[in-house]
């Protein structure tokens, strides 16, 4: 059986080094076909290789809807994503990456306020190009770099214009976030990417804003769109002879394919019956639409499924 | 028994629509284009998508069905979802190949039927899937349980143009 496509196919048709550690990549599909759409300051899943997957922001625009442009800085004490892009990734090589997700929400009328820390611009890049694309003005970029940062030539009308302002931390002391973000208090929207420091700063500054009108990025993966809204519990696979936690965040489903295991999903909402899976102990939790109570007492439809003890066994 | 077979053979027989968008994708995921023009493969599919049997990059090709060699979608759909759940949902977001226009897709399940000048049989109803709502952020699961279009073979290929007649044999 033919393995399920998850991924959508990309080829890498640039690397760019622009110093300071720093590569870009534009991934795009083999024949210039559109890609899947985004939002401005999406991010998703580059799969490297088997076991080896990294979350980036894109540094482009929506309205460019036939590339996803990424900026890595080599980490040489990480994990090994930034070292594996950075080492052995080539122009004409072929990757699959997930389906863009997240985004930040920009305030149409009101101010937009950024703060960036290095490398932690891209998702602002992206943004200020979508604005200025449209011909909005309404936003402020303060960046932090150490010398002159890498990718301003993505936002260099902006830069000119004045809408960004620089700080070189070689040369001098780091701004003070609650002043940057204070006049916009009462109205407005402030987002950071950068490092935890600065992310600690700004969430002190932003402490009693309503939540709609701030923004915090992560360096670290986002935590998958929670499936499940029950406690973690011990899921046991008897054939494969496999054990994991199912916690809210990944869900049945995403832990299933999290250890390898190849379930045929479809629908992936409970209706059509693909995924239909014995279970053995539990009692799971039903929430498909397909399966009568008597196929209940024996089958799991788990794209949706869960558990309501401690422990689910499954003859997978 | 005999009169309501035979009320159901003329219902069947007294449609008659027309094609009017026309899409198709060459692999899982990527947005659906737009075309004037497809070519329709006997038994295999539609020159250039995704799902073409043989060549098959699209996203359930873990399980290749010999029955989803082109979808169709009703374009009577896309205006309940407007006027029904507010939901606007554009032919080229619904990831079906022919958005047609007064064919009663839901009845044609085992029967075969004109497609321009090709001939397809229904094979079954489409289902929904989460893969949709995920790229739309639209939530339009829900609503197109039961009214997600219909997978065909191809029995006779041809080349199908938006506009052409859609018929029962």
């Amino acid at each position: 059986m033919a393995k399920p496509i998850k991924t959508v196919s990309t080829v890498v048709s640039r690397v760019e080094d622009l110093g300071n550690e720093t590569k870009r990549f534009t991934l795009t599909d083999q024949d210039g076909w559109e890609l899947p759409p985004f939002k401005p300051g999406a991010h998703l899943d580059v799969h490297l290789q088997p076991g080896l997957v990294r979350t980036y922001s894109l540094c482009n625009e929506p309205e460019d809807n036939t590339r996803y442009v990424i900026a890595v800085k080599r980490e040489r004490d990480g994990r090994g994503g930034s070292n594996f892009l950075h080492d052995r990734v080539r122009v004409g090589d072929s990757f699959g990456v997930s389906l863009p997700r997240g985004g930040i929400a920009l305030n149409p009328d009101e101010m937009n306020v950024f703060v960036a820390g290095g490398i932690g611009v891209t998702p602002f890049i992206s943004a200020i190009r979508h604005l200025e694309r449209r011909r909005r003005t309404n936003y402020r970029l303060h960046w932090t770099s150490r010398g002159w940062p890498v990718l301003s030539d993505m936002i260099s009308p902006a830069i000119e214009a004045g809408r960004v302002r620089l700080y070189d931390t070689a040369m001098q002391p780091k701004p003070a976030i609650a002043e940057l973000v204070q006049e916009f208090a009462g109205s407005g929207f402030a987002a950071c990417c950068g490092p935890e420091p600065m992310l600690r700063d700004f969430e002190g500054a932003v402490e009693g804003w309503p939540d709609e009108r701030k923004h915090i990025e992560m360096f670290t993966p986002p935590k998958r769109v929670a499936q499940s809204d029950v406690p973690p519990y011990e899921l046991v696979l008897r054939e494969s002879k496999k054990v994991a936690t199912v916690v809210p965040e990944v869900g049945l489903l995403g832990t299933l394919e999290a250890l390898g295991i190849d379930v045929a999903v479809s629908c992936g909402g409970g209706i059509c019956g693909a995924c239909r899976t014995r279970w053995i102990e539990g009692p799971p939790i039903h929430r498909d639409r397909v399966l009568s109570p008597a196929e209940r007492q024996s089958e799991l439809i788990v794209c949706v499924g869960d558990c309501a003890g401690p422990k689910l066994v499954l003859d997978l | 028994m005999d009169g309501i077979v035979s009320e159901k053979t003329q219902i069947a027989a007294s449609w008659r629509g027309v094609v009017r968008f026309l899409h198709k994708t060459p692999r899982a995921f990527l947005p659906m284009r737009e075309f004037p023009v497809l070519q329709l493969i006997a038994g295999r599919g539609i020159e250039g998508d995704r799902y073409l049997i043989g060549h098959e990059t699209g996203f359930y090709s873990h399980k290749p069905e010999e029955g989803r060699q082109i979808t169709l979608f009703e374009m009577e759909t896309l205006e309940a979802l407007r006027r029904d759940h507010g939901i606007e949902l554009l032919p080229e977001e619904h990831r079906r190949n022919v958005t047609v226009e007064g064919v009663p897709l839901n009845h044609l399940v085992g029967r075969r039927f004109r497609l321009g000048e090709a001939i397809v049989e229904a094979t079954r109803l489409s289902t929904p899937c989460r893969h949709i709502e995920e790229i739309l952020g639209k939530a339009v699961f829900d609503p197109l349980i039961n009214r997600s279009g219909l997978n065909c073979k191809i029995i006779a290929g041809g080349t199908l143009r938006v506009g052409d007649a859609v018929r029962p044999l």
